[in-house]
């Protein structure tokens, strides 16, 4: 992260090799677009080179660093389809997962696509739903609400209890690997 | 928990918004407010922390679709495009720093000047292009050229420099050191011969889009500009251009505009360098 933040272009090479067929997977799952995941990919990773001097600050790694942003930008692409979403600004914004306090610790999980899979299917559907809604989706909570046909406190309960429902499926498949680092 | 109030927002209230803060789906004003709370508020760190370690785990959960190849070529160039257009010097690819500066030290390595000798020679990429350079440094007296690490534009540089210096020894020729207003913008070399040739090297230009064209012009006295000819630019900043107009006599200045297409009859400010042309001492 050192060589990205001096401007190192083979240390951004290297970034996509490892992490833009990843990047463009998640950007694409987002827009639904190949055309829109590619400039979302581009802007992340360019975001990246911009703000890698930032990363210092970050505690996960540097592929949940990355991805965040990739999420970020594909979320800002999908809402400025829906012009009633107030808009962060994307040159300037970052995930906050990019800015929050040291204090914050982090207790990243290492799974593969399978046990995050089968986690998925050990929370309830209407929990899964509000996630994917949230985080594929993009949609507020309100707008969840307004989707599903629930009350808002109802949605904001789904959102937790999926997530610790999650949490809670994905720790023993984890087997005690979690932590930062990548 | 205990409850506090901070930007606004109670523990609570904070508590309440974790999850859609953790999924990234809050508006920007409540997410900088959940984000004051907690950088003032420890009592909801544990609990935001658990919430946030499953949000990785969802990446993971996407179906791979790969990308197009030529995705990465546009990323670099855009990168590269990025690098020339910082106006500051990078860190050479093979030599990372030994340690992670501080934020502090990055703000100080931003106000370095770009010109330092020691360092150029420090790295043996550039001996070459620092040789280059060197000569038409003595020659002129002084010339404000960064050096950077896109070895690619860099390489076309060298080659455009070595070009405009064979040109401007020729008898009767000038050669023009050309600059921006400002520190770290485009610099480059202008030799005009005494035959009408010119020839162009430039570096750290903004690449050019769609029909841009900088365009070269050549200035005699008081007399209008002379358009003498455009040419685009890749993500690499650097280009090396020639063509040829009919000499204007001693002192002429050479200077460069970004048009929005080719064929501008009159230039579109700012003048993005420019320089005087003056016959080299023998």
């Amino acid at each position: 992260m050192d060589r990205l933040a001096g401007g190192d272009l083979g240390a951004l090479d290297l970034l996509y090799e490892q992490y833009g067929a990843m990047a463009f997977s998640i950007a694409f799952r987002i827009t639904g677009d190949r055309s829109a995941a590619e400039d979302v990919v581009q802007d992340a990773f360019l975001g990246a080179w911009r703000n890698a001097g930032r990363y210092a600050g970050a505690r996960g790694s540097v592929r949940t660093w990355l991805l965040s942003i990739v999420h970020h930008r594909a979320i800002d692409a999908i809402r400025r389809r829906r012009p009633t979403v107030e808009l962060p600004d994307s040159e300037t914004s970052l995930p906050d997962t990019l800015t929050m306090p040291d204090a914050w610790g982090d207790v990243e999980l290492r799974l593969d696509r399978e046990a995050v899979q089968f986690a998925l299917t050990q929370i309830s559907d209407v929990q899964r739903e509000a996630i994917e809604l949230a985080y594929f989706g993009g949609l507020t909570q309100t707008e969840i609400a307004e989707r599903t046909g629930v009350p808002l406190g109802t949605v904001k309960g789904r959102l937790r209890l999926g997530l610790q429902g999650l949490r809670a499926a994905l720790l023993p498949l984890d087997g005690g690997r979690g932590g930062g680092g990548g | 928990m205990a409850e506090y109030t901070f930007a606004g927002m109670t523990c609570s209230e904070a508590a309440e918004q974790a999850p859609a803060f953790v999924l990234g789906i809050l508006s920007p004003a409540e997410s900088d407010a959940v984000r004051r709370h907690l950088a003032e508020c420890p009592e909801l760190h544990a609990e935001m922390a658990e919430l946030n370690s499953v949000v990785p785990a969802l990446f993971v959960a996407v179906e791979p679709v790969a990308p197009p190849a030529s995705l990465k070529d546009r990323i670099m160039a855009a990168a590269s495009a990025d690098l020339a257009g910082r106006g500051q010097a990078a860190v050479p690819a093979t030599a990372p720093p030994p340690s992670r500066p501080t934020a502090e030290q990055r703000a100080a390595d931003t106000q370095r000047p770009a010109w330092d000798f020691g360092a150029l020679f420090r790295r043996p990429v550039w001996a070459a292009l620092a040789a280059v350079a060197l000569v038409a440094a003595l020659a002129l007296g002084a010339w404000n050229v960064q050096l950077r690490d896109q070895v690619a534009g860099l390489e076309a540089y060298r080659t455009g420099v070595v070009r405009v210096l064979d040109e401007a020894a020729k008898p009767g020729a000038q050669l023009a050191v050309l600059a921006g207003p400002n520190a770290g913008g485009p610099t480059g070399l202008a030799a005009v011969g005494a035959d009408g040739s010119v020839a162009i090297v430039m570096r750290d230009l903004a690449p050019t889009t769609g029909t841009q064209v900088y365009e070269a012009w050549l200035i005699a006295g008081k007399e209008a500009p002379v358009p003498i000819g455009g040419f685009a630019v890749g993500g690499s900043g650097s280009a090396a251009f020639g063509t040829a107009h009919p000499a204007l006599g001693e002192g002429v200045v050479v200077a460069l505009t970004l048009e929005p297409a080719e064929g501008a009859k009159t230039p579109t400010l700012p003048i993005i360098a420019l320089g005087t042309a003056h016959a080299q001492a023998s």
